[in-house]
């Protein structure tokens, strides 16, 4: 399998599963109305859409009838598969994010790979999904200060991908 | 023991058996208590040059984070019942197997609603007097305890956000888009928080009128006397859960 097919492969998953067309939707429908509200921050309510949608592209395959083993049996190669599987995700979700919060795309994109590692992780849509909102959402309450900065952000996506990729290929499916 | 004993017997396992549930129930037990601990020397402060005048508050009000628990459980214990199950079997779903051995579906979300309400209440009560006792033990005469029916409110306002979680997830039928949202309402960024700085209306919205039942921050936009407030959530509840039974009665599992 090439690369090109491969990605192809990837990017019609993405593109045709229905829970994914909802959680993009519905994070649109909840920009639309903060911007009507005139919320301050909105990205702050937002990443909440973009942490499902990472969520909910990987842990999916793992759920309901096993996705996952045949993915493996047409691609058996485990890290160039997840390799495609992070830069299809990536393509889908820049778009979004560009049309949801323009100045904050590297933030959203980000935290949607950090999602989707923590979906491989945990294989569980909402036990990773839970786990993320208490990182996200509750975390800076046990700060003193609250400093999302995009190279700490870039810094633990980057970990946790990479985390991720390990663990794909090493465990079972 | 009676058949529904049974049942509720074996809801509260199920429950109890989720990983998902556990993570609900650890960190929805121990943030609050943890709160209470970091906030400690920042509370000290503003309690000595006034910042802070009514004291009755604190410890309650942390309660805020734990929200998490009682969200999880009310979600899960309804959602597990409708996630794929099987390597080997893609379309199967566990409440086929819990509407074999239950048949009657209101029956069925009786021992639901009363295993959920249990395991809550108990969360709710440790989470209570955790945090409390913590906050009495690190600020000491410089508090004041809140009166016995207040922490009872807060019991009862965990319980009830609970079945919100609940009865919504059992309109949805799918545990994602309710937990998300749900979470996300009950930190920092709460919608429903939003909407009351649009309309006053938003002041009567379940998780915001229910903390009229315990807190006195004057930070509400309407003044609601506690049981007002307690009565207008339980309706919330009441009409949701009454949606949710009728649709559960109906629909194909």
């Amino acid at each position: 399998m090439t690369l090109l097919t491969l990605l192809h492969a990837e990017l019609r998953k993405l593109l045709t599963l229905p829970s994914l067309r909802l959680t993009v939707l519905l994070t649109v429908a909840v920009a639309l109305l903060l911007a009507s509200l005139d919320a301050a921050q909105p990205v702050r309510y937002v990443q909440a859409g973009f942490l499902v949608l990472g969520v909910l592209a990987t842990a999916s395959e793992h759920q309901g009838g096993d996705q996952i083993r045949a993915t493996l049996l047409a691609m058996p190669r485990r890290l160039p598969l997840y390799a495609a599987k992070v830069v299809a995700l990536a393509a889908v979700t820049l778009p979004v994010a560009a049309l949801v919060a323009l100045h904050s795309t590297t933030h959203l994109t980000l935290t949607t790979l950090l999602a989707a590692a923590a979906g491989t992780l945990v294989r569980r849509a909402e036990a990773a999904v839970v786990l993320l909102l208490v990182v996200y959402y509750v975390g800076p309450l046990l700060r003193t200060t609250y400093a999302p900065d995009t190279t700490a952000v870039a810094t633990g996506t980057l970990l946790a991908v990479a985390a991720a990729a390990y663990v794909f290929h090493r465990r079972d499916a | 023991m009676s058949a529904f004993r049974w049942a509720v017997a074996a809801e509260v396992r199920k429950l109890l058996g989720l990983p998902t549930a556990w993570i609900g129930i650890v960190l929805g037990t121990l943030l609050a208590p943890v709160i209470v601990l970091l906030n400690a020397p920042y509370i000290r402060r503003s309690i000595d040059d006034g910042t802070i005048t009514d004291t009755s508050d604190l410890g309650l009000q942390d309660l805020g984070v734990g929200l998490i628990g009682p969200m999880v459980l009310g979600v899960v214990i309804i959602s597990s019942e409708y996630t794929n199950t099987g390597h080997d079997a893609p379309r199967a779903r566990q409440l086929t197997a819990t509407l074999a051995a239950v048949p009657g579906r209101l029956r069925l979300l009786a021992a639901k609603t009363t295993a959920l309400v249990l395991v809550a209440a108990t969360q709710a009560a440790v989470t209570a007097a955790a945090a409390l006792t913590l906050t009495e033990a690190l600020h000491g005469d410089r508090v004041s305890a809140p009166a016995p029916g207040r922490v009872a409110a807060a019991v009862l306002y965990w319980t009830l956000i609970a079945l919100l979680s609940f009865a919504i997830t059992l309109i949805t039928r799918n545990g994602i888009v309710p937990l998300t949202f749900l979470i996300v309402n009950s930190t920092v960024v709460s919608v429903s928080y939003l909407l009351t700085k649009v309309t006053d209306a938003a002041a009567y919205l379940p998780d915001i009128v229910g903390a009229q039942m315990f807190l006195h921050t004057p930070d509400f936009p309407v003044r609601i006397a506690p049981v007002t407030a307690g009565l207008v959530m339980t309706a919330w509840i009441a009409a949701l859960l009454t949606v949710g039974a009728a649709l559960f009665h109906r629909r194909d599992p």
